[in-house]
């Protein structure tokens, strides 16, 4: 049940960075993630700054830059906006992907970028090292749903079904703060356990994800996001790919691979993208490129089967993507 | 036990606190147990929202908007829409499931859109419409939906059913004919533990006709 | 368990008080007006409307809510409690403890074992520990937190199997070990000796949760020293007797109301813990005061189904005579006697003809949650095993697995003594006809061409199955009251638990008096103002409640023709009731409306008894089923969809075909949950707690995992013999053979047998990936 908090609705985005200065706060957009992390005590929250009424962080619109979406705009939206599933179809995929209609009808993007893990030790009663505990329950646990990737000390896995496809177009996202404006190449937003095992993303406090830019899409490129999981809705990616891929005919000119329900970001698989690129697309590549995805993974004691299927999910999404 | 003891450092009985309210002090002061008041098309009503910061342990004055009828009322910043539409105001029609939108009981329709009311704070709900299954009411009569789960059957103990209406009210606002696919997705963050989706899914089909045919 | 409905799980512990024999058994419907049509039901304005009140919508003036502290670790022993920096929180009216003298109860988790309501010693996690009453639901649980507890932590077990190891924590003094059963009939070495192909597997069926959609809770008034208790329950009368029983009141002064409930499936038949602490809040504040529980800890502490693991040797000859069955389970009830192994081996005993069987079951405690009976106790874990050993002996003999089922197909009860005869079984019929409308051999062909390309490959698969109950019995009692305009009322005690109880008792109703199902009303469900009944629940509802039905409104219009004699001046027996009039056989000009029979407007109303007669002796009343499923499966991530289910259930006459359907739907749509999603995680290795304590970890079946494409195919057989109605139960059957038809089907697909459930990604891929490297 939901302790007490006190309430702040922000009038604009000065006002909210004033009250996220304090000790405490945290941002409410579409508040699905924020008030189940209070409502499990995950973390002591003293004030919640709602965003919610800024209108300036809604919308999505075009420029010579290419596509921007406001922080507050909703999977929903995305998921239905003609120009992100023309143009962005693995955008689209992933935001329609993500939990469930109700929840994808309030949930933001900018908040889908920057909500917290699923870990169940995380999110359950375990003072946990992301807690500021002294271990990772994962380790000798249940870590059936953990990371095979880029786990040091934390093995959760990044949750975020749109994440994997803005990185896979190379979006920008773009950051505000009191002390001012700054934009990162959104690859560079996740923060890995090794760097840091008390943060998910490189805001500061006080900051917020204002938008993301999409840059224009390059011609011959085909995208698309694949997601399997224990259940087929409502649930978060046991295993998922974004790709990304310039193709010159037959041939892979150059291609972006990301991984979701791998690591404890997005994770972006150099050796995957390195393995079809200059490549005809086929199934024998395909496979090879499953393969490379993992060709580094680290399974814990129950989740060795991500190895099979990440090749597998990688394979199909190839084959699928070569077909279309 | 006391009624008026200072709540974190606020004043007594009556006093402004903060720019909030205690609620027992709101209570105190009009002297009766109801603190819903139905000011139905009443705008005076409907004055400027809220001071911009509540305090945790005060409340507040909102006005929400629930089945055209203004409902002027104070809550606490951390209650949810669901504990203010069921515990606060009595609307039946608004399942409690989980309270952790995971289940979908609680489904109601903001400005048309089928949200969870339990992951909705109820100070977020102010100024926006919002529609419970009483609303697809007309008067006694049931409306479309209502109508097309009686006929297929698509319920069992009923509980998850209000928010199955609501997902299909929802849904066939935005798509009046929709696809079988379509009508899946759309009640897809809707659990039935009993397990009448088959026929919810013949009664969504069967609402959009309904509909279509004119009937609300 | 002797198999006779006496001593059945959910009367276990409830008085059942004797019922008088009926005074007259009416002779079967030879054909039925209303009785068998697709009626929707009854109530269903008042659950679309939002008009039913259920327990938890209750909010009664002056009310408190109510949260309990619970054990957060899985064993331990409970030392001091602070509760005072709560007891000065806002708005808090009470808090109690072990240590309070009001809240100085036992609670019985079998008459043997007796606890204390707040046990000292939590044997696991979610044990309650102290409770609050406060003016809103946040403040108690603010104050819930602020509750200080000195636990001395204990070590814990949590896996069956190392409960029974020598240096295991004890959950209890003396040991793990609850019982073993063991049953055998004929030779099982001979029975192997005999047979031509011999297998062996292990299987596990993993813990499934309950997880109806309302949550457990009650609410409770006292008016002086008369309790009044709303509950979301499947029985009001158990749970009036076991809160009279621990409060030491009688009867009469614990009135239990539960009009309407949200889902049950077995963890609502009786009273719970929040029960008596939620009257005894109320009566400490003098004030209602209102408990249910959160979802959290709804999976933590309301029951489940047993998690058992499995081992079945069976040997069969060429012609399909199965020769032997050699079973032995490893289960557990968690951390109290709650029949961790109850009929998991019943199936075993007692589905197909076999000579030579011999069971083994052991109960042994973990600290863990206490299971609760779920929808056919035993039955779909013993499926799992059984429906899959069958498909593996058919492909080794090289037989239609369908053939193998239908050489095997008893006509008595094996298992029971004497081998009583089934009064029917439509098993046969249930696997015939159920092939015939899925196109199974059609099917079975095209899935065994080969698929060259594609990595998603079909499958098709079927399973048979018996429920050990279904045939209902006394007691019931239940009254019908004519008005003087010829409408009627009809009062039971039985809760509707979505199963359409009331529509079905309505329409039996309208079937003998002619008056229209939605102009009855119906009470039902209150201890104060209706008949005794049992929980409804274990498949006997229909078959307990409408023969009692038929009898009280077979009472009314015999009273009814003995008014109407009167006023046309001719013999009763001569006299017949045809819509709302009563008209003479022989003269059919002599007739007179219900509404002008003299009689009746002076005296008001009619009142009919009907009381339900017992079972014929010696004959077992079983349901039977076979269903049939075809999947889709990913050969590269392992995903299974399910592309179209059939149901053929023999449940003797379907009374209501809406109902009837629903009841299929949704017993499959169950059985995907077990088969497919669903499993309780503990954190066996660190803390023994529940890792997947919420809907979206612990994972039900949502619209996407359920196919649209369901058949129901009704097989009516006939049992007029069973009772006056000719029914047998249907919730449980529905849900018993569905695990195993889709692991069935996804090894037609695939060639990968999963044998412990569920059927994953996470299982199915790494077993994909391994035949492919085989291959």
């Amino acid at each position: 049940m939901m302790p007490e908090f006190t309430y702040i609705r922000a009038k604009s985005l000065k006002d909210a960075f004033s009250h996220l200065s304090g000790e405490g706060a945290r941002i409410h957009a579409g508040g699905t993630d924020i008030l189940g992390c209070m409502r499990d005590k995950i973390f002591d929250v003293k004030s919640v700054v709602s965003i919610s009424g800024l209108n300036d962080l809604k919308g999505i619109r075009e420029t010579g830059e290419g596509l921007h979406i406001g922080a507050l705009v909703t999977l929903t939206e995305i998921a239905e906006n003609p120009a992100v599933n023309g143009r962005y179809p693995a955008l689209a995929q992933g935001a329609a992907s993500a939990s469930s209609p109700q929840l994808r009808n309030q949930g933001t993007i900018g908040g889908n970028l920057c909500q917290k893990p699923r870990c169940w030790y995380y999110r359950g009663e375990f003072h946990c090292l992301r807690k500021g505990g002294d271990r990772c329950f994962a380790v000798a646990g249940e870590n059936h749903y953990h990371c095979i990737l880029g786990g040091e000390g934390c093995y959760i896995v990044h949750p975020s079904d749109t994440a994997p496809a803005l990185i896979a177009y190379g979006a920008a996202v773009h950051i505000e703060g009191r002390k001012g404006k700054r934009s990162i190449p959104i690859e560079n937003l996740f923060v890995l356990p090794s760097q840091d095992v008390t943060r998910e993303t490189v805001l500061e406090p006080g900051e917020i994800v204002t938008e993301i830019l999409l840059p224009p899409p390059a011609k011959q490129m085909k995208s698309s996001y694949r997601k399997v999981r224990a259940r087929r809705s409502w649930d978060f990616a046991v295993a998922g790919v974004a790709l990304a891929l310039q193709l010159k005919g037959d041939i892979v000119s150059s291609a972006r691979i990301v991984l979701s329900g791998a690591a404890p970001i997005p994770w972006r698989s150099k050796e995957a993208e390195d393995s079809i690129t200059g490549k005809i697309l086929d199934t024998a590549n395909a496979r090879k490129t499953g393969a490379a995805a993992v060709s580094g993974a680290q399974p814990l004691e129950h989740n060795g089967y991500k190895i099979q299927l990440f090749r597998g999910i990688i394979e199909e999404a190839l084959i699928t993507i070569s077909a279309a | 036990m006391s009624e008026d003891r200072d709540e974190k450092g606020c004043g007594g009985r009556g006093e402004e606190c903060g720019r909030g309210m205690t609620r027992r002090n709101f209570l105190a002061s009009l002297g009766v147990g109801a603190i819903a008041i139905a000011a139905s098309g009443n705008p005076a009503a409907e004055k400027e929202a809220s001071a911009a910061v509540i305090k945790s342990g005060e409340a507040l004055e909102i006005n929400l908007q629930i089945n055209g009828h203004a409902h002027r009322l104070l809550v606490e910043p951390r209650w949810s829409l669901l504990h203010v539409l069921r515990e606060e105001l009595g609307f039946t029609g608004t399942k409690e499931g989980c309270e952790r939108g995971e289940c979908g009981a609680c489904t109601v329709l903001i400005d048309n859109i089928p949200r969870y009311a339990c992951m909705t704070l109820a100070v977020e709900a102010e100024g926006k419409e919002i529609t419970t299954l009483e609303g697809l009411m007309h008067g006694e009569k049931l409306g479309a939906v209502q109508q097309a789960f009686v006929e297929h059957d698509a319920l069992q103990c009923g509980y998850c059913t209000p928010g199955q209406i609501m997902a299909v009210e929802g849904l066939l606002r935005k798509k009046p004919d929709p696809s079988l696919d379509e009508i899946r997705t759309g009640v897809s963050g809707n659990l039935c533990r009993c397990g009448a989706y088959v026929n919810i899914f013949k009664a969504a089909k069967k609402a959009g006709q309904l509909k279509r045919g004119g009937v609300l | 368990m002797n198999g006779n409905d006496d001593g059945f799980y959910y009367l276990r512990g409830i008085p059942v008080p004797e019922t008088p024999l009926p005074d007259q058994n009416p002779q079967p419907w030879q054909k039925t007006e209303v009785v068998g049509r697709p009626l929707p039901r009854v109530d269903a304005y008042e659950r679309v409307s939002g008009n039913a009140i259920y327990p938890s919508d209750i909010v009664l003036p002056n009310m408190l809510y109510a949260a309990v502290l619970r054990c957060p670790h899985p064993h331990a022993i409970v030392g001091k409690i602070d509760t005072s920096a709560a007891e000065r929180m806002p708005g808090v009216r009470a808090v109690i403890t072990g240590s309070s003298p009001e809240a100085d109860f036992s609670w019985p988790y079998s008459p043997e074992m007796k606890t204390k309501l707040f046990n000292p010693h939590c044997r696991f996690e979610g044990e309650e520990v102290a409770a609050v009453a406060a003016d809103t639901i946040y403040q108690a649980w603010d104050a819930v937190r602020a509750v200080s507890v000195n636990y001395n932590i204990l070590a814990f077990v949590s896996d069956e199997a190392k409960a029974l190891a020598t240096d295991a924590p004890s959950v209890h003094a003396g040991g793990n070990k609850l019982k073993i059963d063991r049953y055998s009939r004929g030779d099982v070495e001979q029975g192997f000796a005999d047979a031509d192909v011999v297998l062996e597997e292990t299987y596990r069926s993993e813990c499934e949760l309950h997880t109806p959609t309302e949550s457990h809770g009650c609410v409770a008034r006292w008016d002086g020293d008369h309790l009044s208790i709303w509950q979301s329950t499947q029985g009001v009368y158990s749970i009036q007797a076991t809160v009279a029983k621990i409060m030491d009141l009688p009867l009469s002064k614990v009135r239990v109301i539960g009009h309407y409930m949200g889902g049950g499936f077995g963890s609502k038949l009786g009273a719970d813990k929040f029960t008596i602490i939620a009257a005894v809040l109320a009566k400490i504040t003098a004030r209602p005061v209102k408990l249910f529980m959160t979802r959290e800890e709804t999976l933590i502490a309301a029951g489940n189904r047993p998690p058992v693991s499995m081992r079945l040797k069976a040997g069969v000859k060429r012609d399909g005579t199965l020769t032997t069955l050699d079973f032995s389970a490893v289960g557990t009830g968690g951390a109290y006697p709650a029949g961790g192994t109850s009929l998991v081996d019943w199936l075993i005993r007692d589905l197909y003809l076999c000579p030579n069987v011999r069971t083994e079951t052991t109960d042994v405690y973990v600290n863990a949650g206490p299971a609760r009976a779920f929808r056919a106790p035993g039955h779909p874990q013993c499926s799992w095993a059984l429906e899959q050993m069958l498909d593996a002996l058919a492909e080794r003999i090289g037989m239609d697995p369908l053939d193998l089922r239908l050489k095997n197909i008893p006509s008595y009860s094996q298992a029971r003594p004497g081998n009583p005869p089934y009064v029917s079984t439509g098993l046969r019929e249930c696997i015939t006809e159920g092939a015939k409308v899925f196109g199974w051999h059609e099917a079975r062909k095209k899935t065994a061409e080969p698929t060259a390309g594609s990595h998603i490959r079909r499958g098709v698969g079927m399973a048979s199955a018996l429920w050990i109950g279904g045939g209902g019995g006394p007691p019931s009692t239940i009254v019908v009251k004519l008005f003087s305009d010829g409408s009627v009322s009809l009062n039971m005690g039985a809760s509707d638990i979505g199963t359409g109880t009331k529509t079905v008792m309505a329409m039996v109703v309208s079937e003998e008096l002619g008056v229209k199902p939605d102009v009855i009303q119906i009470e039902n469900a209150d201890t104060g103002t209706t008949q005794y009944a049992t929980p409804s629940g274990g498949s006997k509802t229909v078959p307990t409640e409408s023969p009692a039905v038929r009898a009280a409104a077979i009472h009314v219009k015999q009273q009814l023709l003995a008014l109407a004699a009167v006023d046309l001046k001719t013999d009763e027996s001569s006299l017949t009731l045809i819509g709302d009039a009563v008209v003479s056989q022989a003269d059919p000009e002599r007739q007179i409306r219900i509404r002008d029979i003299s009689g009746l407007k002076k005296r008001g109303l009619i009142i009919g008894v009907g009381y339900r007669g017992p079972n014929p002796e010696g004959k077992v009343i079983n349901p039977f089923a076979a269903q049939f499923c075809e999947v889709e499966v990913n050969t590269l991530t392992g995903e299974v969809k399910v592309i179209r289910f059939l149901g053929a259930h023999d449940s003797g006459r379907v009374m209501d075909r809406l109902t009837f359907d629903n009841q299929v739907f949704g017993g499959i749509t169950m059985g995907i949950g077990l088969g497919l999603t669903e499993a309780r995680i503990l954190d066996r290795n660190q803390t023994g707690k529940m890792v997947n304590r919420n809907w979206h970890d612990y994972k039900i079946p949502t619209a996407m995992d359920v196919p649209a494409n369901i058949i129901s195919l009704p097989i009516e057989t006939d049992n007029r013999e069973a009772n006056t109605t000719g029914t047998k139960g249907l919730g449980e059957p529905v849900t018993i053979p569905t695990a195993g038809a889709i692991a069935n089907a996804v090894y037609n697909a695939v060639g990968v047998r999963i044998t412990g459930t569920p059927i994953n990604p996470l299982q199915l891929c790494s077993a994909l990936a391994l035949l492919r490297k085989e291959e």
